[in-house]
């Protein structure tokens, strides 16, 4: 009752004391020593007083204090913390323990390590990529906006708001604490010398405060830049501070040239501010990584009000607090329905999707880090197996140690604290390498980056990551430690002392056999998982893109000029891209030069609604359209199935002609010969069918390829992609290719230099992450298991000496001997197999998304996983079972 | 010593402190007698567990000890309130007494109800 009292703080003060105690305890047990003494005299001094002899009163004296040892003992622990000195108490001893047997030591340690550091290093990564907050203030809240059409059958991120209805939905909408407009492209940057291609936002004068994001350095754009005249100033990023004017205060006074214009400085973003990158926007501008620089959107009055045409990239809000996105569901649905009818006929039929800007920003991402959380959990699991696996086989090779301890009056408590203090040692060591193998990773991690994971650059050994690694760490100790512990601590003294040990430790290797046995599962859960990854990465390497591996690409922008008409554009286009094929056709070494508007896997796409003359046509059927230069698809390799290519005849007469796929063939002229066919769009002419050319993997290699269809031209694109065929390597292309370029206009950026073959393994770049990573860990994850079944078998071996010397002494040969101890890894493999076989089938339901023609349920990947792992473990086992073999009879029975 | 009651558990400290203040400083022996006598000898109390009390309530602050000279001139540590042990003190009083008053309507007769 009194205890009810005791103040919370009174506790902490009392706690302090102790503490201190533990430092003063050797001055303090003299002051103690002191006082009794007094108090003793003090009581002799009454006792004489009573009559007593001084012997006689000393003695009752004494009895009354109870002993003034056990007084001693008794104020010395309430003086200091006796656990804590019990804990130190069993440091030591674990760390001297720990040290007579290092091979244990180490092998334990660096289990534990290699578990630890597989699992922060994941967790840095994942931390990076995921939960650490973005620069933007509370992104839970942020939301884009879409106004989709069903009925075109397309990815309804595609659809943003056109100008008007943003504009309205801005007016209208009462959710929204604030509403912005962003566009998104690449510009030309004239730096010294070399013109630089960077990633910029068009953005209004909401778009800063919506993301709650403000520069570091000025200020961000405003209401007065939007104005006509007043648009031409810039904010950027803090990389581009730091490399084009070397962080200096002055650069508010200086300006960039962007597709040469120039843009006066105002503000400089943070460091960690880049968006959009370049998957914050679905569907945006692949050619942006980072953007670099915000420049005002300054739509005119005109632009504001276009409800058909116009629309920037992405519309992003932020709700207002309470709000969610189911309201605003609603809401944007009512807003939108009323918008629609104001649409012309054929744009008709939007509807309304609010996302969750994180859901767009990382989500997809999302999925690979489980995956990989999920493996680098099991790899953990997997070195904690071992680990107490090794712990129990020394427990039973100490229980002699431990029932003298027991014997002599250790309580069961402490006997499985100081066996937890061990482990947790090793816990430490562990984390301790573990932290560095992370770090180790880290270093490399850059060079894995499949470039389209926004942040992992980011990743770092930094305090909550080091915490986690910490908490791993305890974690893996408490996990490995806590078996044998419990196993310990329930035996009995008699059972300890006694000669039943072989009993104990038989009993202790079942416990182990389970532990290997669920090593075994795992593993084969792993490898079966890595097993589909690498054949889903076979399948992908193996696809046919359609084109040259050889052909060297780049991307040529031109600015654009305003105050030229649009046919004087045109005119301008078509004559720099003329003069710059024919002289790179021309140059030595270079057998073709083509030009396209949307090259394939460069990320960039553009779909036309199509006719065709003799199809039953329906409103969203819909093709990939290109324009290209007559030599393109010699100079890609692009092979010509029927007809004919274009001609530099087919540009200068406007020839009403066209050359498609033969996936397009096979859709709208099944059963027709498509040469002659007719083929129109949208308010256009017929253009007659010449040729048909093999089909392209476009968007990405996974994708089957779509209907495609090409047109002749040198002047429909401000950019193009150039490509070139040749013997030479691409360097010296590239060199020759920026030469002719700066002849031509020396204002114009040679960017994206790059091999076919380059942009097809960019391509690839994420399924080859994830499949080194998880073939990685599933290698790791053999290796500990297989450690573990050596060292199970070692263990067992040694145990079993006399019980294999009585069977040879009764005839058993050595090859029956060798069968004994493979049988038994077997038995345990075996099972271990069987229930990993039962769990893989199961647990790749969850890879689905990850596999390309492959079914989660491939027989072949589980059974490869299986039959390695078995022979693999087998192997491991071989070692131990000659060592059984090679017993020497008489040496085993006489040992004992 | 067979009628006598052993300390209950959390008692030792109120006993100490309400003799602390009615006695003023006083070294731990002369602690020890008057818990004794105060009892009328009811009360067997094991000397050596009343160090151990004192140490705790002087490392929560309750009480404080220094060096002195007892009455028969010898070196003893005495032992004093502090402000904090005042109002521990009255804060236990309070509630111990209303714990004993409402053990004792458990325990009376009855003769009410």
């Amino acid at each position: 009752m009194l205890r009810l009292l005791q103040q919370p703080m009174r506790k902490c003060r009392a706690f302090a004391a102790r503490l201190l105690g533990l430092l003063r305890a050797r001055r303090a047990d003299a002051d103690f020593a002191a006082e009794l003494e007094a108090h003793v005299a003090l009581h002799t001094e009454d006792g004489v007083r009573a009559g007593f002899t001084p012997e006689n009163a000393r003695r009752q004296a004494l009895i009354k204090l109870g002993g003034a040892e056990q007084a001693l003992q008794a104020q010395r622990e309430r003086r200091t913390l006796p656990w804590l000195e019990n804990f130190a108490q069993d440091l030591r001893y674990s760390l001297r323990t720990l040290r007579r047997s290092p091979g244990f030591t180490a092998t334990a340690v660096l289990t534990l390590a290699l578990g630890i550091g597989a699992c922060t290093a994941i967790f840095s990564m994942v931390y990076a990529v995921l939960l650490r907050s973005l620069p933007y203030g509370d992104p839970g809240r942020l939301v884009y906006l879409f106004t989709p059409d069903p009925s075109l059958h397309l990815p309804p991120e595609i659809f943003s708001p056109t100008n008007a209805d943003f504009f309205d939905i801005q007016r209208e909408n009462r959710l929204y604490s604030n509403m912005s407009f962003v566009g998104q492209s690449a510009v030309n940057l004239a730096g010294q010398g070399a013109v630089e291609r960077i990633g910029a936002a068009r953005v209004d004068e909401n778009f800063f405060s919506t993301l709650e994001a403000y520069p570091e350095w000025g200020r961000a754009i405003s209401t007065g830049d939007q104005l006509q005249g007043h648009d031409h100033v810039a904010v950027i990023s803090h990389a581009l501070w730091q490399s084009m004017f070397a962080g200096s205060p002055d650069v508010l006074k200086d300006s960039i040239s962007l597709d040469s214009v120039n843009y006066r400085i105002v503000g400089v973003m943070p460091p960690e501010f880049g968006y959009p990158h370049g998957t914050d926007i679905p569907y945006g501008n692949a050619e942006v990584k980072t953007t670099e620089t915000w420049i005002p959107l300054a739509l005119t009055p005109q632009q504001k009000a276009d409800r058909d045409n116009a629309s920037a990239d992405a519309a992003i809000a932020r709700l207002r607090p309470g709000v969610t996105i189911r309201e605003a569901q609603s809401e944007l649905g009512i807003i939108e329905a009323r918008l629609d009818k104001l649409h012309m006929p054929l744009l008709q039929g939007c509807g309304a999707l609010v996302k969750s800007f994180l859901d767009i920003v990382v989500g997809p991402v999302r999925p690979l880090m489980n995956l990989l959380l999920g493996a680098v959990i099991l790899v953990l699991l997997i070195a904690c197996g071992n680990t107490a696996s090794l712990l129990l086989a020394r427990a039973s090779d100490r229980l002699r140690e431990l029932g003298v301890r027991a014997a002599l009056g250790a309580k069961r408590s402490r006997i499985a604290r100081q066996l937890l203090t061990e482990s947790l040692l090793i816990g430490v060591g562990g984390g301790a390498i573990g932290v560095v193998l992370a770090w180790l990773f880290l270093q490399v991690l850059p060079s894995l980056n499949p470039g389209n994971i926004s942040r992992l650059g980011e990743a770092s050994l930094d305090a909550r990551v080091l915490l986690f690694a910490v908490a791993v760490s305890v974690l893996a100790s408490v996990l490995s430690g806590i078996l044998p512990a419990l196993t310990v601590s329930r035996l009995d003294v008699t059972g300890l002392l006694g000669g039943s040990s072989r009993a104990i430790a038989g009993k202790h290797s079942r416990v182990q056999s389970a532990l290997i046995v669920a090593e075994a599962a795992m593993v084969v859960v792993l490898m079966a998982s890595a097993g589909l990854l690498i054949r889903s990465y076979i399948n992908i390497a193996s696809v046919s893109t359609g084109f040259s591996r050889s052909t060297v690409s780049m991307k040529i922008s031109l600015d654009e000029h305003p105050g030229v008409t649009s046919q004087q554009q045109a005119a301008q286009r078509s004559a720099f891209f003329h003069s710059l094929i024919a002289r790179l056709g021309a140059l030595p070494g270079v057998s073709d030069a083509g030009a396209i508007n949307y090259l394939p896997l460069s990320g960039s796409e553009s779909l036309d609604t199509i006719w065709v003359d003799g199809y039953a046509n329906r409103k969203d059927q819909l093709a990939e359209g290109r324009s290209i230069t007559p030599d393109y698809f010699r100079a890609m390799g692009i092979p010509l199935i029927a007809g004919r290519a274009f001609t530099e005849a087919d540009v200068s007469s406007h020839a009403h002609v066209v050359i498609v796929n033969q996936r397009f063939a096979q859709i709208y002229f099944a059963g027709r010969n498509p040469i002659g066919g007719r083929v129109g769009g949208d308010n256009r002419h017929w253009d007659t069918v010449v040729g048909v050319v093999a089909d392209v993997r476009h968007f990405s290699l996974e994708e089957a390829p779509e209907p495609q269809f090409y047109h002749p031209d040198y002047g429909g694109f401000d950019s193009a992609y150039i490509a070139v065929r040749s013997t030479l390597p691409s360097r010296t292309v590239a060199a020759e290719a920026r030469a002719v370029v700066r002849t031509i206009d020396p204002s114009v950026a040679v960017a994206d230099v790059h091999t076919m073959g380059e942009l097809e393994s960019e391509a690839s770049a994420q399924r080859r992450f994830q499949t080194t990573l998880l073939t990685l860990f599933a290698g790791v994850a053999l290796l500990l298991a297989l450690a573990g079944i050596f060292g199970l078998m070692s263990y067992s071996v040694s145990r079993r000496e006399r019980e294999v010397g009585i069977r040879m002494a009764l005839g058993a040969q050595r090859g029956d001997v060798m069968l004994l101890v493979l049988g038994n890894a077997a038995l345990l493999l075996g099972l271990g197999l069987t229930i990993g076989f039962g769990c893989a089938w199961f647990a790749v339901g969850v890879m689905k998304s990850f596999l390309f023609e492959v079914g989660g349920h491939d027989p072949l990947t589980l059974c490869i996983a299986c039959v390695l792992l078995a022979m693999f473990g087998l192997l491991a086992a071989i070692v131990p079972a000659r060592r059984a073999a090679s017993v020497d009879p008489m040496q085993a029975l006489r040992a004992e | 010593m067979g009628g006598k009651t052993d300390v209950w558990q959390g008692t030792l400290a109120l006993m100490v402190l309400r003799t602390l203040e009615s006695m003023g400083p006083q070294h731990g022996y002369g602690l020890a007698r008057r818990i004794e006598q105060t009892s009328g000898d009811l009360l067997a109390l094991n000397y050596g567990t009343l160090y151990p009390a004192l140490l705790k309530l002087e490392q929560e602050g309750f009480i404080r000890s220094r060096w002195g000279v007892s009455e028969n001139n010898r070196r003893a540590k005495f032992y004093e309130l502090t402000k904090a042990g005042e109002r521990q003190l009255k804060r236990a009083t309070a509630e111990w007494e209303q714990t004993t008053e409402i053990l004792a309507r458990f325990l009376a007769p009855a003769q009410e109800a």
